[in-house]
């Protein structure tokens, strides 16, 4: 029985899961398990280096992820897993944290690092906290242990030529009290901006949303994409969810970050701490942003970034 | 109609914390707040109060001295609040607060919908309420930007990662909270006022069985986020100086 899981809930989060997972049942020798309802994707999580699938039937209509708990967490109970890693969708989390609970197990929410201590016989877990302010290093005590993981934390598993895996299908009849009377698709960044070279973010410092075109004739300008603090995605409803960067958001690993009219609460800055450069423009000299910053200018940025549009045509020029 | 009861965490502000030597977290100045997205549980409550008839309360687990808290809470709106406390229950992790907040509502409270914040903003788990529904036994429905209320059902619109999803439950129901489903108010004199003649109801640790940790802190530190910061001027020369420097460092 496989002593590593992974909820398998989209291939790509999946094939980095392994990436960690495959190396923690490395060093526990033991094989991995990728719990799953999507048996087209098999193959694929058999060629990255699963052991074994665990496959749920499909969802009745008007049923979603959550109707899966009762029939993962049955399972968990009879094979006993040491190791649980799930994705950190909005789904993975609700799911994570109910299956837990089920199994009075701990929990290391959207967890940064993660690796096996030999000595305590135990994952040892690395998370932010306080907003970003604290890393706080956490260990399991139940079984199984278990951890969300953000989106690229890890990079993919490679796919392995020739491996064989078993599938294992399981006979339950998955249910929720919670029904679905409707789906509505969102509005969706076509571009990663996880994967932008550049990215000039917008804050509330914009006064309305046409004005966001200067933002992106600036990120045009120098091969940048648009990103936003979280009020301009959610609250203004200006920008789509995916561009929000921050704790609640995306991280981003740019080689410049420009914010625009963004104040630097920690929620934020704890998502763009990996960029190389951070570039700001700020009416207020005080604004936190500038203590996190390689470069600021102090100034309103409806004069400030037309200016800063000129200056760079001309130096492309 | 709905006995409504939101959750709300009282927490360090991490904007008082400072970095101490070998990134030590200097807690010396903090101060204190109702957790940020929790506002927005509270706010929920009492809108749907508002709306559907019933009753909101608020309930939060905490030390002894949180009353502060409790005083802030009342503020917004709430008819009175459940003070689970203990001189224990600091630095508790999710799993526990869960419990704890099971058991202390289990018997004691009447409830239809519980109502929680998307995460605490100390911890940011997003764990406490999904699993006080479990304890409860109960429907969850978490990342809500919608509720109503109908006979015995509740119609929630939640995010999903591709989209939005709306879906129905029975009450008693737990739902997690959306920070984009209300603005929380902002309480005046008459409010605060006012908040001090609301009841409080103590539910000491004693009165409920101890549960045990489930994650172990090994340690936290100071994440710096300080850079060297050069400041420039917002006119012509100072975007010139700038432009200057991105090039120079290959960023443009
Ligand atoms: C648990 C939790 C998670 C969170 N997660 C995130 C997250 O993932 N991402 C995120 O962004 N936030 C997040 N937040 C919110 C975060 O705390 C801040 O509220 C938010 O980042 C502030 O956004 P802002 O900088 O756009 O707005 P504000 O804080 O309002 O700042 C606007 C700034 O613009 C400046 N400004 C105004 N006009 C001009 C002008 N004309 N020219 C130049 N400058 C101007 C002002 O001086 C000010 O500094 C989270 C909060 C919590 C509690
Ligand atoms: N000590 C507490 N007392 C009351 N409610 C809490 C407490 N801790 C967490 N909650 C609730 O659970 C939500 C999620 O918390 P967390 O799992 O810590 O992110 C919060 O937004 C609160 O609504």
């Amino acid at each position: 029985m496989a002593g590593v899981w992974i909820l398998a809930e989209n291939l790509e989060q999946s094939i980095e899961l392994l990436t960690i997972g495959l190396q923690l049942a490395g060093e526990i020798g033991t094989d991995l398990a990728a719990i799953s309802w999507q048996p087209e994707t098999a193959d694929d999580l058999i060629a990255h280096g699963v052991d074994e699938v665990i496959l749920l039937p499909p969802l009745t209509a008007g049923q979603a992820l959550e109707a899966y708990i009762p029939a993962i967490v049955e399972r968990a109970q009879i094979d006993q897993p040491e190791v649980f890693l799930i994705a950190s969708t909005l789904k993975g989390k609700e799911l994570a944290a109910r299956i837990a609970s089920r199994l009075d197990a701990g929990l290391g929410s959207e967890c940064q690092t993660l690796c096996w201590d030999a000595g305590r016989k135990s994952l040892v877990i690395e998370r932010l906290v306080y907003g970003g302010t604290g890393v706080q290093k956490v260990c399991c005590l139940g079984r199984p242990q278990m951890a969300t993981i953000p989106p690229r934390t890890f990079e993919p598993a490679p796919c392995l030529t020739g491996r064989d895996g078993r599938i294992t299908q399981l006979n339950v009849s998955p249910f929720s009290p919670v029904t679905v009377l409707e789906k509505k698709a969102r509005e969706h960044q076509t571009r990663d901006i996880t994967k932008a070279r550049v990215v000039v973010c917008v804050g509330r410092g914009m006064e309305k949303p046409e004005d966001l075109e200067k933002a992106r004739e600036l990120a045009g300008l120098i091969g940048g994409e648009v990103g936003c603090t979280r009020p301009i995605s959610e609250e203004m409803h200006w920008m789509p969810e995916d561009t929000c960067i921050g704790l609640s958001g995306k991280t981003i690993k740019a080689d410049l970050y420009i914010g625009l009219g963004v104040s630097g609460q920690i929620q934020h800055l704890t998502g763009i701490r990996d960029t190389r450069i951070i570039c700001i423009v700020n009416k207020d000299e005080n604004a936190p942003i500038f203590a996190a910053a390689d470069y600021g200018i102090v100034g309103d940025l409806y004069q400030v970034l037309p200016g800063l549009i000129e200056e760079i045509k001309q130096v492309k020029a | 109609m709905p006995n409504i009861l939101s959750c709300f965490k009282w927490v360090i502000d991490e904007a008082y914390i400072k970095t101490g030597p070998s990134l030590k977290l200097d807690m010396n100045f903090v101060d204190y707040k109702i957790s940020d997205y929790d506002k927005n549980a509270i706010e929920e409550g009492v809108l749907l109060q508002e709306k559907f008839g019933g009753s909101v309360a608020v309930i939060t687990v905490g030390k002894p001295e949180d009353t502060k808290g409790l005083k802030d809470a009342l503020s917004r709106g709430p008819e009175k609040a459940y003070f689970v406390n203990d001189t224990s229950f600091s630095d508790l992790e999710p799993s526990q607060t869960a419990s704890l907040m099971a058991e202390a509502i289990h018997d004691r409270i009447p409830f239809d919908i519980i109502l929680c914040g998307e995460g605490s903003s100390d911890l940011y788990a997003q764990q406490v309420g999904p699993r006080l529904a479990e304890k409860l036994d109960i429907p969850c429905i978490c990342y809500a930007s919608k509720i109503q209320v109908q006979d015995n059902q509740v119609l929630v619109e939640r995010k999903v990662d591709d989209g939005l999803e709306v879906v129905q439950a029975p009450m008693p129901v737990l739902i997690t909270v959306s920070p984009d489903i209300n603005i929380p108010r902002i309480p005046g004199l008459k409010d605060t006022l006012g908040a001090s003649k609301k009841p409080v109801i103590e539910i000491a640790g004693s009165e409920l069985n101890a549960v045990s940790a489930r994650l172990e802190t090994i340690e936290t530190r100071a994440a710096s986020l300080e850079r060297s910061g050069r400041k420039f001027s917002g006119d012509q020369a100072g975007i010139k100086a700038l432009v200057e420097a991105l090039l120079k460092e290959g960023a443009i």
